[in-house]
């Protein structure tokens, strides 16, 4: 409470007004939203599709609920979200069901046509299904340390298989990669021809890419580097640091918001095209 | 620190009043777009002259790795590879490795599938022209294990042919026969894709990616552990403006420009009010 209690009563009367001509206009857009859908999608129409009317009329719903959040947090967007979470969920387990639990491991075990199939499977499954219902443990405080073992052996395994092939993918044929231009500017070929117009075309351009890109390595890294005091020499580096980092960011959030924004006309085009039928010009 | 209660009054007016704009730019774009004339990305056009380049009855292995959140961008791309794949006569292989985009996956092969009879007159069927392995999960597993013995890890097709004697899968025993591999990811696979496939088996790759993914692929297109890319819905109107078959992408390019040059006039606008206050501000100091 404030020291105005009469300033406080105007304030709450004004929030209740405004939620009152919310809740009103909230009314207004359902109302035209399922007259201009029954318009346009009729489900009930002799010819149409029933399933695919309402499935169109549900998604446009829940396409208008979930950018009702620019405007502002209300109840119907908490209900889309929790809609998107719960179906995402569902959908997950059933394929994982239908798609590999079930003919990979339900099916062989439980309905084998034979015994020699059923100990086929079991000689096949038993080992990676038990290592699976061990993971589970981690629901149970006190016998938690039981899915250690799964999660060892995938650990264990998961490292000795990533280490020699993320090296080679990512550092060693990246460090060839990096160093081929500077390697090839001074080699044979490029000494036959230094500073001609092929040299400068073919070989100018990679090298000065491969310099500016090591020299942009090196800087950033110096300024995340805090064990040397960033004065004089130090300091310019690590300005052309920050320098490279903004270049950086700059791209990533000029190819974000055109990724936002082609998420916006992909729903754009489904409300016009597909719900409100509107033929593409 | 800013917080929304100390923000301005008008700051959620004009947060809106924006939001109205971008609306408004993308919804005028779809029904007057003036024609546009762009030229394809070098990225785009070397993963288009790669498809080109195959021969009928090759194998262009496709990974799906988006989901329904992601379809603006990467389902346009998806689309148009496989109707190039119909239209050389390349034999596709679909496949996902997360449960929630088997769907749009499907959706994906079953419209290129009606496609290819009503644009180029072919009657394309499952098993002998295309594959759609469908989903099996563990990524970096299922690389691997297809890297040695694609069958051995899809058994059967998502309609339950066995793939074993398939004719679309003659001659493929592992991702090494495939001839190009490409990943369409809104997830973090292509470095999974290339460390534990397309490096491993030595076969060419590409990706088509989400814009947001995009600025991260160019390390990997400058080493040729990509031989080339498609980034969002401008490399997914690439690919259809090479393919010369329009789609959603040439289609959502109007509407790109469109909020593009909004944000810039935007962009603009702000800075001349900031740096017109700051003047004035200054000025009235001085007085």
């Amino acid at each position: 409470m404030s020291d105005h209690p009469q300033a406080d009563e105007i304030q709450a009367g004004a929030t209740k007004r405004r939620q009152a001509i919310e809740m009103g206009a909230l009314a207004l857009l359902v109302v035209v939203f399922l007259t201009v859908s029954l318009i346009r999608q009729n489900p009930f129409a002799k010819d149409a599709d029933p399933a695919k009317a309402i499935g169109l009329i549900v998604a446009a719903g829940l396409t208008l609920i979930m950018y009702s959040f620019l405007y502002r947090d209300n109840p119907l967007f908490k209900i889309g979200e929790n809609l998107y979470v719960g179906v995402s969920l569902g959908y997950t387990v059933v394929i994982t069901w239908r798609e590999f639990l079930r003919p990979l491991v339900y099916q062989p075990l439980f309905e084998a046509p034979t015994a020699a199939a059923f100990n086929n499977s079991l000689l096949h499954l038993a080992v990676p299904v038990i290592l699976g219902i061990l993971l589970l443990a981690r629901i149970s405080r006190k016998h938690g340390w039981i899915s250690r073992y799964s999660y060892a052996l995938m650990i264990g395994w998961g490292a000795g298989v990533a280490i020699p092939l993320v090296t080679n993918s990512y550092i060693l044929q990246q460090l060839t990669a990096a160093v081929k231009p500077l390697q090839e500017a001074i080699g044979p070929q490029a000494a036959a021809e230094p500073f001609s117009q092929a040299w400068f075309a073919g070989t100018a351009g990679p090298v000065l890419g491969a310099l500016v890109a090591m020299i942009g390595t090196v800087a950033v890294l110096f300024y995340f580097f805090f064990s040397v005091e960033h004065k004089r020499f130090g300091s310019a580096v690590s300005k052309l640091g920050i320098w490279f980092l903004m270049v950086s960011f700059g791209a990533s959030f000029g190819f974000t918001i055109m990724g936002r924004l082609s998420l916006l006309i992909g729903r754009v085009n489904f409300l016009l095209n597909e719900w409100l039928n509107i033929p593409v010009k | 620190m800013t917080t929304n209660q100390n923000r301005p009054r008008h700051y959620e007016l004009v947060r809106r009043i924006i939001y109205v704009f971008i609306a408004l730019a993308v919804i005028v774009s779809y029904f007057y777009h003036p024609k546009q004339d762009f030229s394809p990305w070098i990225e785009v056009r070397k993963v288009y002259d790669k498809v080109e380049s195959l021969s009928p009855g090759d194998h262009l292995f496709i990974s799906i790795d988006y989901d329904p959140s992601s379809e603006a961008e990467l389902y346009p791309m998806c689309l148009s590879l496989l109707r190039h794949c119909f239209k050389k006569g390349v034999i596709p292989i679909v496949m996902t490795p997360w449960p929630t985009s088997v769907g749009i996956a499907k959706k994906g092969c079953d419209e290129a599938v009606d496609d290819a009879n009503s644009m180029f007159g072919k009657k394309v069927v499952s098993g002998k022209d295309y594959v759609f392995l469908g989903f099996r999960p563990g990524v970096q597993n299922l690389i691997l294990k297809m890297g040695d013995n694609l069958k051995g890890a899809f058994d059967k097709d998502y309609y339950g042919q066995s793939t074993q004697g398939m004719e679309a899968l003659a001659g493929v025993s592992s991702l090494r026969d495939i001839k190009l591999l490409v990943d369409l990811a809104a997830m973090g696979t292509v470095e999974l894709w290339i460390a534990y496939g397309t490096d491993r088996a030595g076969i060419p790759m590409a990706t088509g990616t989400t814009a947001v993914m995009t600025p991260d692929l160019y390390p990997f297109y400058q080493s040729n552990q990509l031989i080339g890319f498609l980034g969002g819905l401008r490399g997914a109107a690439d690919y259809e403006k090479l393919l010369k078959i329009p789609g959603r992408g040439e289609r959502g390019m109007p509407a790109q420009s469109a909020t593009h040059v909004l944000i810039l006039l935007l962009i603009l606008g702000a800075n001349i009010r900031m740096f017109a206050g700051r003047f004035l501000r200054k000025k009235e100091g001085l007085s």
